[in-house]
């Protein structure tokens, strides 16, 4: 019987995973659009998305725009491999539970 | 940490990246309202030429028309998030205008715009580049039918009189504009909708 893979604790908590889904789809995003779009709270966005960029998973790019602070989050090589294993990791998972 | 997630968590999560996806890829739809404003600028514009012979009826109406649009656009904050596929869709779009700016500002002060069918086919055909390029980007099948009934206007307008292009126009713009406009601002109100705290 082949193993089964193990899912990535750091790409499975549920937020982080959004923030990558998102992120894999667009060039960059504000803070504030990843706020909208998944509808968190600033500071468990903030803190998950710490945990990403501590992964190496996604890069921050800080700058003022119009004097306000901006925060432009990006997927890095790394986010994008994690989260493609991830994806294969579940479609295994449940490929088996449905042969059984 | 297999052993502890069920199957349903595990297509919770796919769903959710599914979701989120498709929520990042989201384009034409939040600029539905831009189809309705230009639709209605067409026709106004074709109602103020054709029937009550305003001669600055088109010029006026495309310069209202523009303004209002560069004013939406400054208030619909587009900048949070930018996707390759939505900056070659803008690039399309922009690129369009500036095309049907010059051509038809061209002809219409060039005093040759005899046949109101060279107008509308040169329009039609540029809305239908526009649309099938977009509709085949975002796989939309309701754009991409849009784009080919441009295309078989710009190729009718050449066999009818003018008066038939000016309805053809009419109907087109009624269709492919301002109805597609109101599809595509329902289509975005229901996934605004039904997106809540997948997260």
């Amino acid at each position: 019987m082949p193993e089964l893979p193990e899912l990535n604790p750091i790409v499975h908590g549920k937020l982080r995973l959004a923030l990558l889904s998102l992120l894999a789809t667009v060039e960059e995003a504000e803070f504030t659009w990843l706020r909208e779009k998944t509808g968190s709270t600033d500071g468990n966005l903030g803190a998950q998305l710490l945990k990403l960029e501590e992964a190496g998973y996604i890069a921050v790019e800080k700058k003022f725009v119009q004097r306000k602070p901006q925060s432009l989050y990006r997927m890095t090589e790394a986010g994008r491999a994690a989260l493609t294993k991830y994806v294969q990791a579940l479609k295994t998972l449940l490929g088996g539970a449905i042969e059984g | 940490m297999n052993e502890q997630i069920s199957n349903q968590e595990l297509n919770e999560r796919l769903t959710l990246i599914e979701s989120m996806m498709q929520e990042g890829r989201r384009t034409t739809g939040r600029y539905a309202w831009s189809f309705v404003l230009w639709g209605v600028a067409y026709e106004v514009a074709i109602i103020g030429a054709t029937w009550l012979h305003l001669v600055y009826a088109w010029p006026v109406t495309m310069v209202l028309a523009l303004v209002a649009t560069i004013a939406g656009f400054s208030t619909h904050k587009t900048k949070s998030h930018e996707s390759t596929a939505g900056r070659a869709i803008g690039s399309m779009w922009t690129a369009l205008g500036a095309s049907l700016f010059l051509v038809l500002f061209a002809y219409g002060f060039s005093g040759r715009m005899h046949e109101t069918q060279i107008f509308v086919a040169i329009a039609t055909a540029h809305l239908g580049l526009v649309n099938g390029a977009s509709g085949m980007l975002l796989r939309w099948r309701a754009q991409f039918a849009c784009a080919i009934v441009w295309w078989l206007s710009s190729a009718a307008a050449c066999f009818i009189t003018a008066e038939q292009s000016n309805y053809l126009l009419m109907a087109d713009v009624f269709l492919c504009q301002i109805l597609f406009g109101i599809y595509a601002m329902v289509l975005e109100q229901k996934r605004l909708n039904k997106v809540n705290c997948h997260a």
